[in-house]
């Protein structure tokens, strides 16, 4: 196992741990970095990991008739619903869900956006078998899976070659409000999480380590830790 | 991905930085996207276009491809009035990827000003940009 920053090979790209973030401020924050990736102010790549308030997201094509519960029982809960330029259909983010938002420029890495996706799924699979917990893709249904549940979901989005938007692996999540709809559209799929998979010694923060280095190398570049504050001027 | 060697890039066609190819013509030009984007997307799902008669500028977006679990946004080439789309994409939006300068065209457009066509890449400098 390789640590975070360990490997000195490969192109600089930049990791921000933050604390958790209502869904619009980080949404707000790509949208900010993308534009500065795209006309060069921000000269690295950058990957955001953090961790959501509830809330559920529609992908660009919508997803609201995946919601299984009226709309009232989400006020009721507190839970807003946010309409999202990404791919997919409907999801939810809680605490003890892990996101992780690359901000790539795709041209320069020679990335196709094909090419991400299944990066993504690679990463949350070797990251799933950390924890000693089995996990594959499903051809007809993209994502991570394990025992037939979904443990890793993804929803990206590209402009002019900047990916954001990025994947959500299930660490040690309440599942509860996944029955409240058919996630990414399926009916009849069942969620589930490294914790709940039986996962040794399942924490966020050795997630977040775990699978900060196995992206690291499916990217091909040199994680460099910055803060927040790194970021302000963008 | 193919190669750059293997990618379908005719020559009766301009190409700009994002990807889209524009052919140009009497009347309105069509516009889609290159065989090099359609590769490094994956299958396409979904394909979102403008209304006719919209009025777009050069490097304004004018609609987005979904392909599996990602929507990335597409820009206008050259700006102009939208004449005509592509309805066939919404059945079969699989078509961009299988013919991407034919049946998988996009939209077309009553162009603005002749010049930005001019300053489009050809074959050849596309060819180069995407390291050909």
């Amino acid at each position: 196992m390789t640590a975070p920053g360990a490997r000195d090979q490969g192109r600089p790209c930049l990791l921000i741990d933050l604390p958790p973030t209502p869904y619009t401020e980080a949404l707000d924050l790509q949208h900010r970095l993308v534009a500065a990736r795209r006309d060069g102010r921000l000269a690295q790549d950058a990957v955001l990991l953090l961790e959501h308030a509830p809330v559920f997201t529609l992908g660009r094509r919508g997803g609201l008739d995946d919601l299984i519960v009226p709309r009232e029982r989400l006020a009721q809960e507190g839970i807003e619903v946010v309409a999202v330029e990404r791919g997919g259909l409907i999801t939810y983010h809680g605490p003890g869900q892990l996101v992780v938002y690359p901000i790539l420029d795709l041209n320069r890495l020679r990335l196709g956006v094909r090419d991400l996706v299944s990066h993504l799924e690679a990463v949350m699979i070797r990251t799933a078998a950390d924890f000693g917990v089995e996990a594959g893709r499903d051809e007809r249904n993209r994502g991570v899976w394990s025992g037939g549940k979904k443990l890793g979901s993804i929803g990206l989005a590209v402009r002019h070659g900047v990916s954001f938007h990025g994947l959500a692996l299930n660490v040690d999540i309440d599942l509860t409000p996944f029955s409240w709809i058919h996630p990414c559209g399926l009916a009849g799929v069942a969620m589930t999480s490294l914790a709940a998979e039986g996962g040794a010694g399942v924490s966020m923060d050795t997630a977040r380590r775990r699978l900060a280095s196995h992206l690291a190398s499916a990217l091909e570049c040199r994680l460099v830790p910055v803060s927040l504050d790194a970021l302000a001027g963008f | 991905m193919k190669e750059i060697n293997e990618l379908n890039l005719p020559e009766d066609l301009r190409y700009a930085e994002d990807h889209e190819w524009l052919r140009p013509s009497e009347g309105a030009a069509r516009i889609g996207i290159s065989d090099y984007a359609q590769d490094q997307l994956g299958d396409i799902v979904y394909v979102e276009l403008p209304a006719v008669g919209r009025r777009l500028n050069k490097g304004e977006e004018f609609g987005t491809v979904e392909s599996v679990k990602a929507v990335s946004s597409l820009y206008m080439p050259v700006g102009g009035e939208v004449a005509a789309v592509n309805g066939q994409l919404a059945e079969a939006p699989e078509l961009v990827n299988t013919d991407p300068y034919g049946q998988g065209w996009m939209i077309e457009v009553k162009v603005t000003d002749p010049a930005e066509i001019e300053v489009l890449m050809d074959r050849p400098a596309y060819s180069k940009a995407l390291g050909g």
